[in-house]
């Protein structure tokens, strides 16, 4: 297997590898610090006999990919938090009419316009809960230039393998940086499509099957498809019978479960023997890692995970590594998300505490590892 | 090799980032690997600008500055807003003319000719390229020949040969100096 090594900025991998993975259209608003990414797939797609469009808003940006989608393409769009915020809408109705489609965030501060060109992570529990009613949502968190390659091909992989809106997310340093990486060869990161619907008798476009996806119909070959946001029957068509709509909520949100093994993903790293257990993720993981290879050193037993798919939230990998720690810190550029979610799992069994830092400045190893000593003393 | 970390300070304009991306390059055809980042503002036509360049064995390392072990100040608002991350036992390289007040502190710092040595080579905006060039002497951490290789890749055709000559004056500036 061969590999090159290619210098590039986080959001021309991003772009790279949406192409590469098979994104043949782009609807997208630029706004910093997501811009690049419009700018780059509007070079790049053309090449392909792709289509990429300015729109006039994040609105319309979801809509057209959600159309491109349901016209056979796979389809992409990126903003930034305030576009993510009017994007929600259609994000629900991504999901609801289970239409394969890749969201990309580059979080910066906020609320509202913030700031605009500083990191943050203050939309990672806006990823999970932006739209409204229970609904089933993929989204990934990368660190580094390398991952937004592997997980924005691995967003398009699951996006139409489940039928799922998959959101990339990470932050503005990320985003800005330049590193070198490893380009998988191309037949590696193409993304097989969602499955197809065969012709038949009886066809139903929202069948249980048992994989709990049902198959997509391919336009303009002859089955007839209702697409609706309401909550609909196998049959496509609106229903409010208690028991179709329960049975209709529950596959949507257990054709998720039911495909966990493939789609949780999270880096454990020197947690085995871990007395404090840092969780983390975008730049904030990368200060961690730093922190605990310093606290190593000290003789600090301190480790990190960090999760790459963020929701559904790793759980069983988070048991594990944390299962021997005394304590657990989570350190991110909010007020507090991430670690909601972290004592949910944790349930009291051992203490957690938070690191939060919402000046507009990533937060630094030093930071974390002072911390993580801090803590260290009341045990 | 351990980590290093190194820093282009100045004004917009200066060419900082163009700088970092040249020593990105000339890094990476040595087989090490960086990461590169800079100030996200609008500085364009002036403002305190920086760029910096992390070097480090594992490629998930922290790839933002936690203490500067090079800094390439080309003017005072360079110098200035960036003393406090400059760690004891730095390398400081500066504009002997621009730089009036140099960062103070147990540095290895030296005052050098950059503008003028790049007025020589044919433009002022040629300093950020004449303190690449003293910085790979005297730090013997980059080959001039990866530099002037990774110059022709960076910079566009007009100013190849500018640069280059830029470059090699800078790198003759620096083995006098070391």
């Amino acid at each position: 297997m061969t590999t090159e090594l290619q210098p590039l900025h986080g959001n021309q991998a991003c772009a790279l590898a949406a192409v590469a993975a098979g994104c043949r259209f782009f609807a997208g608003y630029p706004i910093t610090p997501s811009s690049e990414i419009a700018e780059h797939m509007s070079h790049e797609l053309p090449r392909v006999g792709g289509v990429f469009v300015q729109m006039e808003d994040e609105i319309g940006s979801l809509a057209a990919c959600i159309g491109a989608s349901f016209g056979g393409a796979k389809a992409m769009t990126a903003t930034s938090g305030p576009g993510f915020s009017l994007m929600q809408e259609n994000l629900g109705y991504a999901a609801m009419t289970e239409t394969p489609c890749v969201i990309v965030n580059v979080m910066r501060g906020g609320p509202s316009t913030g700031m605009p060109t500083r990191p943050a992570q203050g939309d990672l529990m806006q990823a999970r809960w932006g739209t409204h009613g229970d609904h089933p949502i993929i989204v990934l968190t990368p660190a580094s230039v390398q991952e937004i390659y592997t997980e924005t091909t691995r967003a398009f992989a699951l996006s139409e393998r489940f039928r799922v809106p998959v959101v990339v997310l990470y932050d503005q340093v990320v985003a800005q940086l330049l590193e070198s990486i490893e380009v998988p060869p191309a037949e590696q990161s193409v993304a097989a499509d969602r499955p197809w619907a065969a012709a038949g008798n009886g066809f139903q476009p929202y069948a249980e099957t048992e994989s709990l996806v049902p198959p997509m119909v391919r336009p303009g070959e002859g089955l007839r498809v209702h697409t609706t946001g309401l909550t609909h029957a196998p049959t496509g068509f609106p229903t409010q019978a208690p028991p179709v709509a329960d049975r209709a909520l529950k596959r949507l949100l257990e054709k998720i479960e039911k495909h966990r093994d493939v789609i949780d993903k999270s880096d454990a790293y020197r947690c085995e023997d871990a007395e404090i257990v840092i969780v983390a993720c975008g730049i904030t993981a990368r200060a961690a890692r730093r922190a605990v290879a310093t606290l190593r050193e000290e003789g600090v037993k301190a480790g990190l995970f960090r999760p790459l798919t963020m929701w559904p939230f790793p759980e069983r990998a988070f048991r594990a590594a944390t299962a021997n720690a005394r304590r657990v810190l989570v350190p991110e550029l909010n007020a507090g998300q991430l670690i909601l979610e972290v004592e949910r799992l944790t349930a009291g069994r051992r203490p957690v505490a938070g690191l939060n830092r919402v000046d507009g400045e990533p937060l630094a190893p030093r930071q974390i590892s002072d911390r993580v000593k801090e803590l260290a003393r009341h045990d | 090799m351990s980590r290093l970390e190194i820093r282009l300070a100045g004004s917009g304009g200066q060419g900082l980032i163009t700088g970092a991306r040249i020593l990105f390059e000339a890094f990476s055809m040595e087989g090490r690997r960086a990461a590169q980042s800079q100030s996200y503002e609008p500085t364009s036509r002036g403002g305190f600008c920086y760029s910096d360049l992390i070097l480090a064995d594992d490629a998930t390392d922290y790839p933002l500055v936690t203490g500067l072990d090079v800094l390439i100040a080309l003017d005072q608002t360079g110098a200035d807003r960036s003393a406090a991350m400059v760690k004891p036992g730095a390398t400081v390289l500066y504009d002997e003319r621009l730089v009036t007040a140099p960062p103070a502190g147990e540095f290895n710092a030296h005052a050098l000719p950059l503008n003028a040595h790049a007025v020589s080579a044919g433009s002022a905006r040629g300093a950020n390229i004449v303190a690449l060039g003293a910085y790979a002497a005297m730090s013997g951490t980059c080959r001039l020949e990866s530099l002037e290789e990774a110059i022709r890749r960076e910079t566009p055709e007009r100013f190849v040969a500018m640069n280059l000559e830029a470059a090699r004056a800078g790198f003759r500036l620096g083995k006098e100096r070391s």
